[in-house]
């Protein structure tokens, strides 16, 4: 466990969890734990959205955080905020992931959890899910990213800003326009 | 079915579609988190890739300390053997300019530098020449007819006598020129400088080993003195001359006697001058020559008293001339040698055998320094342009992947 996490550190505001370069390595160290611990499901579903298959999104998660953990000494409060700068890491390596396997992203498979889930429900929830993957796929896939970023992983309108590298106003202007062409979407699947 | 009737209950239905890590996946990555997420073996990553992934692996710490000391630790190498080697081409320069003599080569450990010209000056004052009568053919010339006094300019009593002598009709030499280049026996005037450093209590004995090692070498002491008293103002000085074929066994034998401080010697080439004064001797006596059978042939007492009123003239420059050509063989045979014992810690400035103190030192620590600048200039030089176009190719490749990413996205 040389240079690991801890497990008792408990979750605290973004803005706190990860340390300055400056500070020692074991403070960086519980900044990153405290980071991987308030992120962990977030970047998964950010990521599985992405690569829309969940053996390349637990892969691509690994990764992720892998190479957050070698650069945490190097990350710079001043440039972001930290959960920015780890879904900036990890739209790098689903993208590498996507690159590689020249594949698109596109949300176009039904998750397996979602899947079983909707056989234990009436049939207007599954309508309605089916309508909201529909909706999904029919949006262009930076639009589906940002309704990953900001839904699925819960980023502010200025974190997603820093993740997908636009103004944070143009930001808010094409997550809104995508919200209302998912809406569209699903309305007209209904 | 009923649509949404708002963004809210939407993005509440959104919500619910959100992708969740599977238990088991989470459990391992929540090892892999408090093992400090130790790298994954890529079993199907060629040689390349794991190369790759390994040196991204590394901490910049881990190679920006080797890099660093590599650097350093090739600079100093540099930086030695520049100072090792840097002697060398000093003395291949000194050898270069010390072609002078070529026929007989300069004894060991002989310099040459500025004192050479106040050694040279020695021998004349020794010889008991007239003043100002040097080695260099320009000045012998001078120095002609200022002892001789037959002519009121130089150049004319040479050429009056050159002219006579063409007149006589004796052969011409080979033209000498101010080097004498066709001469193949050279005349070398041999002068030396030494200071020894020695107890107070020891000038006396010191001087006496002086005096025997001058004897030793059949040399002639012109001049010395010894003194006594506390360090720094006992001493001795002596004004010698050497059998040049013994100078090097005589300053071998100085040596010996006491610890050096500094050694300067230095040669000069009279061969030009030595037979410039044969070719005006000869020319002299074949004046003298023609002048007898004149005066054999003259009928009349005014004619005979005029010719033999040039021939005593012509008479007296050959015996100065005669005269000239002893000295010179006394300045080749004979070597000029200034020798001082010095007390107390007196340093020479300007010995190359001179001890090493605090000046040395720092001079020797500036002179590193500049090397080791000059190295680091180098290897910048060297290295810059090449760290420029490794910056470079990051930034295009940098560039280049970004592009590529977003094209996978769209």
């Amino acid at each position: 466990m040389k240079g690991g996490l801890g497990r008792s550190t408990s979750v605290n505001s973004s803005s706190t969890l990860v340390a300055t370069a400056e500070e020692a390595p074991r403070e960086a160290d519980v900044a990153f734990d405290r980071l991987y611990r308030s992120s962990r499901d977030d970047v998964y579903a950010y990521v599985a959205s992405l690569v829309r298959d969940e053996a390349a999104a637990e892969d691509v998660t690994a990764t992720a955080f892998e190479r957050a953990y070698r650069k945490r000494s190097r990350f710079d409060p001043s440039r972001g905020e930290p959960r920015a700068w780890l879904f900036g890491i990890a739209r790098n390596a689903a993208l590498d992931e996507l690159r590689h396997r020249g594949r698109q992203a596109e949300l176009t498979a039904e998750p397996a959890d979602l899947v079983s889930a909707a056989a234990h429900e009436s049939a207007e929830a599954s309508e309605r899910r089916l309508a909201i993957s529909t909706g999904l796929t029919a949006l262009d896939p930076r639009q589906r990213e940002l309704i990953a970023l900001k839904f699925f992983a819960g980023l502010s309108n200025a974190e997603i800003a820093d993740v997908v590298g636009v103004g944070e106003s143009n930001a808010g202007t094409k997550l809104h326009r995508a919200v209302t062409k998912l809406r569209e979407a699903c309305n007209g699947a209904l | 079915m009923e649509p949404f009737k708002d963004d809210a209950e939407m993005i509440a239905e959104l919500r619910t579609v959100r992708p969740l890590p599977s238990p088991v996946f989470a459990a391992d990555l929540d090892e892999r988190a408090a093992a400090g997420f130790p790298p994954r073996s890529l079993p199907d990553a060629s040689p390349h890739e794991q190369l790759g992934a390994w040196l991204r692996a590394l901490p910049p710490r881990r190679w920006l300390l080797p890099a660093g000391v590599t650097a350093l630790g090739a600079i100093a190498i540099a930086t030695v053997v520049v100072a090792v080697s840097e002697p060398k081409n000093d003395s291949a320069s000194i050898a270069q300019l010390s072609g002078t003599d070529r026929s007989a080569p300069p004894p060991k450990a002989e310099r040459y530098d500025a004192h050479a010209g106040s050694a040279k000056a020695h021998p004349s004052h020794a010889a008991g020449a007239g003043t100002g009568v040097d080695s260099s053919g320009v000045q012998f010339e001078t120095a002609v007819p200022t002892t001789t006094g037959h002519a009121s300019a130089p150049g004319e009593a040479l050429s009056s006598s050159a002219s006579s002598a063409a007149a006589s009709g004796p052969s011409r030499p080979a033209e000498t020129g101010p080097f004498a280049t066709d001469t193949a026996h050279r005349n070398i005037e041999r002068s030396a400088e030494m200071v020894l450093g020695a107890e107070p209590a020891e000038v006396g004995d010191d001087a006496a080993k002086v005096f025997d090692a001058v004897h030793a070498s059949d040399g002639i002491v012109l001049r010395s003195s010894v003194s006594g008293g506390a360090a720094g103002d006992a001493g001795a000085t002596f004004e010698l001359l050497i059998p040049s074929a013994k100078l090097g066994d005589a300053l071998a034998a100085f040596s010996a006697i006491a610890e050096v401080r500094s050694r300067h010697e230095a040669t000069d080439d009279i061969t030009a001058p030595t037979v410039r004064l044969d070719e005006h001797l000869r020319d002299s006596r074949a004046t003298i020559d023609g002048l007898l059978v004149q005066l054999a042939g003259a009928d009349t007492d005014s004619e005979r008293a005029e010719v033999e009123a040039e021939l005593s003239a012509e008479r007296r420059h050959a015996a100065s001339l005669r005269s000239q050509a002893t000295k010179l063989d006394r300045r080749a045979n004979l070597s000029r040698v200034s020798l001082r014992i010095e007390t107390g810690a007196g340093w020479t400035s300007d010995g190359a055998d001179s001890g090493w103190g605090i000046g040395e030192a720092l001079g020797d620590a500036g002179h590193i320094l500049a090397i080791a600048a000059a190295v680091t200039i180098v290897g910048l030089a060297i290295v810059g342009p090449l760290a420029l176009i490794a910056l470079l190719a990051w930034l295009a490749n940098r560039a280049w992947v970004r592009h590529r990413r977003e094209r996978a996205l769209s």
